[in-house]
């Protein structure tokens, strides 16, 4: 593993413009836990890397009234065991799906966002709560809503020179309950076959809003808004959660690959979909 | 391609201050092996599986071939060396040769490293939490059971010191 150039910007100014000048041959560097090994494989050869780390505030995150702003190199292990962030208990459960506790203790949030890959976790917990991407670049900060984030496998919208700060996360409405699932064949060391998120706000016992997120079933993580749709107005017992299950099955549009073929990703779609919308139903307090 | 610039890194290892000037593209892996001549942390995989490189940076058990170096700069870090103190074993090692939980002995430091970390955090841990947190540890050998037995020896007391305070 080589490449030419080492940098540690100290601030978010001087990281946009090492990331201008070097466009292309730039990479940065948050955990690492993916970078580094690709750099290995030389899947990627970066003749710049470029570490966030000694840009002020970037590990830590704030609560206020709306919500939670984290920053993009929180470390998923963390983030997992944070008691301040319990209000989202889908976004813990997501990012304590990633793969073991070494991983977890080194990768970071905004690099699980920043690869791009469909099979993401702690992305699906950003997606369950309809998070927002904050981005900074050399033209100045903007938004981004995380579904319109991942663009392919292994694009985002980031564009040249830009990068992101933090995920602005809102508070979930009072009765409002969600989950996580995540299924691979070799627990959560392997990547997931299937992840499946729901987000679910009951009003007098019917719900009123609902996400469906799943993962590994399409070129990007998705919402399941035909499945969300169906939830609207019904109650959360056995039988709804099983018609969704049908539906989101419908909408999933994955590929077959050496970890599974596409239609039995389906099948478990279904039955993932299914205990999600129950989990988050049991979880609305 | 042109040979990058060294950086300057401070490092704690097993309690003794080091200052190196080594190439960025390193790991802490190839640091710790190449560099500090400490190579009871092993190489398998090289590509963040196996978990046999695994060391404790400031406390934390992270697979260390998937550290750049950069990245360990002025933490304190612990490796299998580091264990053993004056007048003998760690529990941990002694557990495990006492249970028989290491056969090549290849996993091993990588083994106690993580189980070390998973105890100091929660001496208590349950025997699932125990098995969650060594899930990116692969063993070929032993099947794991020996590797629990031993875990838990530690964890129910049977050895004179408690985890927790190496
Ligand atoms: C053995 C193993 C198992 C894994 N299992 C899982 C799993 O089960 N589930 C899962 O979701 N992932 C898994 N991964 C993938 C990876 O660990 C995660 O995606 C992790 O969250 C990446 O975070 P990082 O901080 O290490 O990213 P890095 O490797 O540092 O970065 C990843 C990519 O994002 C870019 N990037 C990072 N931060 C930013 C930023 N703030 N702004 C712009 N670009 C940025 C980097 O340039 C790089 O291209 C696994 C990886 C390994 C090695
Ligand atoms: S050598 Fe580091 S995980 Fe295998
Ligand atoms: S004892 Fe041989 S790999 Fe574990």
């Amino acid at each position: 593993m080589r490449f030419e150039k080492y940098f540690e910007p100290a601030s978010i100014k001087e990281c946009c413009e090492l990331l201008v000048e070097y466009g292309k041959d730039a990479k940065l560097l948050a955990g690492g836990t993916d970078l580094v090994p690709k750099m290995k494989a030389e899947v990627l050869a970066p003749k710049a890397v470029i570490s966030l780390h000694k840009i002020p505030g970037l590990e830590t995150y704030k609560l206020c009234d709306k919500g939670v702003t984290i920053g993009a190199l929180m470390p998923l292990r963390k983030l997992s065991l944070c008691e301040d962030l319990n209000k989202w208990p889908a976004l813990k459960a997501a990012a304590g799906h990633v793969s073991s506790m070494q991983i977890r203790n080194q990768a970071t949030l905004g690099g699980n966002a920043c690869n791009a890959s469909p099979s993401a976790d702690a992305v699906e917990g950003l997606m369950v709560y309809d998070a927002i991407v904050n981005i900074a670049g050399p033209n100045g900060d903007r938004e981004v809503e995380i579904a319109d984030f991942f663009k392919g496998p292994g694009k985002t919208d980031l564009k040249e020179g830009e990068f992101v700060v933090s995920f602005f996360v809102p508070a979930p409405e009072e009765g409002t309950g969600a989950a996580y699932r995540k299924f691979a064949i070799r627990g959560d060391t392997d990547i997931s076959i299937v992840g499946a998120g729901a987000r679910l706000l009951l009003k007098d016992g019917k719900i009123a809003d609902a996400r469906i997120t799943l993962a590994s079933v399409a070129p990007t993580p998705m919402r399941a808004v035909k499945t969300e749709e169906f939830l609207i107005g019904k109650t959360p017992d056995e039988e709804t959660a099983k018609a969704a299950g049908k539906i989101a099955r419908d909408e999933a549009k994955p590929i077959s690959d050496p970890r599974a073929s596409a239609w039995y990703r389906k099948d478990i779609v279904e039955v993932e979909v299914y205990h999600a919308i129950l989990d988050a139903a049991a979880a609305v307090k | 391609m042109s040979e990058i610039e060294k950086i300057r890194v401070e490092l704690t290892v097993n309690g003794k201050h080091h200052v190196l000037y080594v190439s960025p593209c390193k790991t802490l892996l190839e640091v710790l092996r190449e560099d500090l001549n400490l190579i009871g942390t092993k190489r398998g995989c090289d590509d963040s599986n196996c978990g046999v490189c695994t060391v404790l940076v400031n406390g934390q058990a992270i697979k260390s071939c998937t550290m750049l170096i950069p990245l360990a700069n002025g933490c304190d870090i612990t490796t299998i060396e580091g264990l053993e103190r004056e007048g003998g074993l760690h529990p941990l090692q002694q557990a495990f040769i006492d249970r028989f939980a290491v056969q090549c002995g290849y996993c091993t430091p990588a083994m106690i490293l993580t189980a070390k970390a998973i105890l100091d955090e929660n001496p208590n841990a349950s025997e699932e939490e125990i098995r969650d947190g060594l899930h990116g540890n692969l063993c070929r050998c032993t099947g794991y059971t020996k590797i629990m037995e031993a875990i838990l020896d530690v964890r129910d007391g049977k050895y004179k010191e408690s985890c927790g305070e190496v």
